[in-house]
């Protein structure tokens, strides 16, 4: 608490005790006067120490809060960047599982149903003026021997062959997939009749130089092939292949081991 | 405190949490549709156990995809540990994958950043 000097330097509390000054007429007044000030100094003195106090707290509530937020800010930062890398991972996994999907375990070729989709989107941008397609459907002649006479393990071998042997052996912008059982059809996009066919019989003399389906025995294996090229626009997959299916036929009925076009 | 058993589904994590053994683990794939359901009780059972005396806590997970509402619910457990281990106590993280799936031993590192208890990332011999 302050305590008050006197115009001399001395201090009023020692000045009203003294003796000299105790029958002066203002000395009661100023007594009153000086206990009602140092009253009210302890008062305001309490007062300032509690704001100080309450100030303090607010201050320490304060950094906790902003403490406290910075870690959030960090967690939330966290769980963002780990919830992003999950969902690459999922589309991952989902880009293998469309890709296994479209794809014939057997032989690796894309499947019935993708070859079916491509031959859809294929016959569509015929339609709206785009570049011509060929079809071919082909089929392993006597293939039902092999199996019958070396088992279906020879047949599913002879299967992966031809998958091995297509793959590698058509233009980038070809495709060859398994079409069921031992036919496959391959979508010769941008391809005229007769570069078609010089590519379908590449294939099949790269086919009957494979080894047969058991090592020693003489298997010749050969392919009867039916060709479409030139479609009208407009054309439906489904009569498309009813006529590439009818070509087929007719390479079978004639002999096999031959290319066919309707 | 009882042990804290939560058979798996597609959605839901398998967790076993033994008290006397102080081992909890957690498998499987992670989307409920309300995974503080799931959690909360996980959180509750780390929480008495943590309070209950000093004995160490390991936890074994194997994980595989978490919703974000899960891995929340994981920081905030994995928040947890390190709260306790900054108290001295013993606590331990092992997560394990498959060989294969190396995007899950990705994620794994990224829960482990940050923290300073003893967290491994181990391939699962099958």
């Amino acid at each position: 608490m302050m305590k008050i000097d006197d115009p001399l330097g001395r201090q009023i509390d020692a000045l009203l005790e003294e003796g000299a000054h105790q029958g002066h007429p203002l000395h009661a007044a100023l007594t009153e006067l000086y206990t009602r000030y140092v009253e009210q100094s302890r008062q305001i003195d309490r007062i300032s120490h509690i704001a100080d106090r309450y100030q303090n707290a607010e201050r320490e509530r304060g950094q906790g809060y902003a403490a406290n937020y910075q870690r959030k800010l960090r967690q939330l930062e966290k769980i963002v960047r780990i919830s992003d890398q999950y969902q690459h991972m999922l589309r991952d996994v989902n880009d293998r599982l469309q890709w296994l999907s479209s794809r014939d375990e057997l032989t690796g070729l894309p499947n019935r149903r993708f070859m079916l989709a491509l031959l859809g989107e294929q016959l569509r941008k015929l339609a709206k003026g785009g570049a011509p397609v060929c079809v071919a459907m082909a089929d392993i002649d006597h293939f039902k021997a092999i199996n019958d006479t070396y088992g279906h393990d020879a047949g599913d071998k002879v299967l992966a062959a031809l998958g091995e042997l297509f793959r590698h052996n058509l233009r980038a912008e070809d495709v060859c997939g398994r079409w069921g059982g031992e036919e496959f059809l391959i979508v010769l996009p941008g391809a005229d009749l007769e570069s078609s066919t010089i590519t379908l019989a590449r294939l099949r003399a790269l086919v009957s130089a494979l080894p047969g389906p058991v090592e020693g025995e003489r298997f010749r294996l050969s392919l009867s092939i039916g060709l479409v090229c030139g479609t009208d626009a407009g054309e439906a997959p489904d009569q498309l292949l009813k006529r590439v299916d009818g070509a087929l036929y007719a390479a079978k009925r004639q002999g096999r081991d031959r290319t066919v076009i309707a | 405190m009882r042990d804290l058993i939560v058979a798996g589904t597609d959605s839901i994590p398998a967790v076993k949490a033994d008290w006397a053994s102080g081992l909890l683990e957690m498998t499987g794939d992670s989307y409920p549709e309300n995974a503080f359901e799931l959690y909360q009780p996980v959180i509750d059972w780390i929480e008495a156990y943590l309070a209950a005396d000093r004995r160490p806590l390991n936890l074994r997970l194997t994980l595989l995809y978490l919703n974000t509402s899960s891995i929340r619910a994981l920081i905030d457990i994995l928040d947890l540990l390190e709260t306790a281990h900054q108290g001295d106590r013993a606590v331990g993280v092992v997560w394990l994958y498959e060989p294969d799936n190396e995007g899950v031993a990705n994620l794994a590192e990224e829960f482990r950043e940050d923290y300073t208890f003893p967290f491994e990332v181990v391939a699962q011999d099958r």
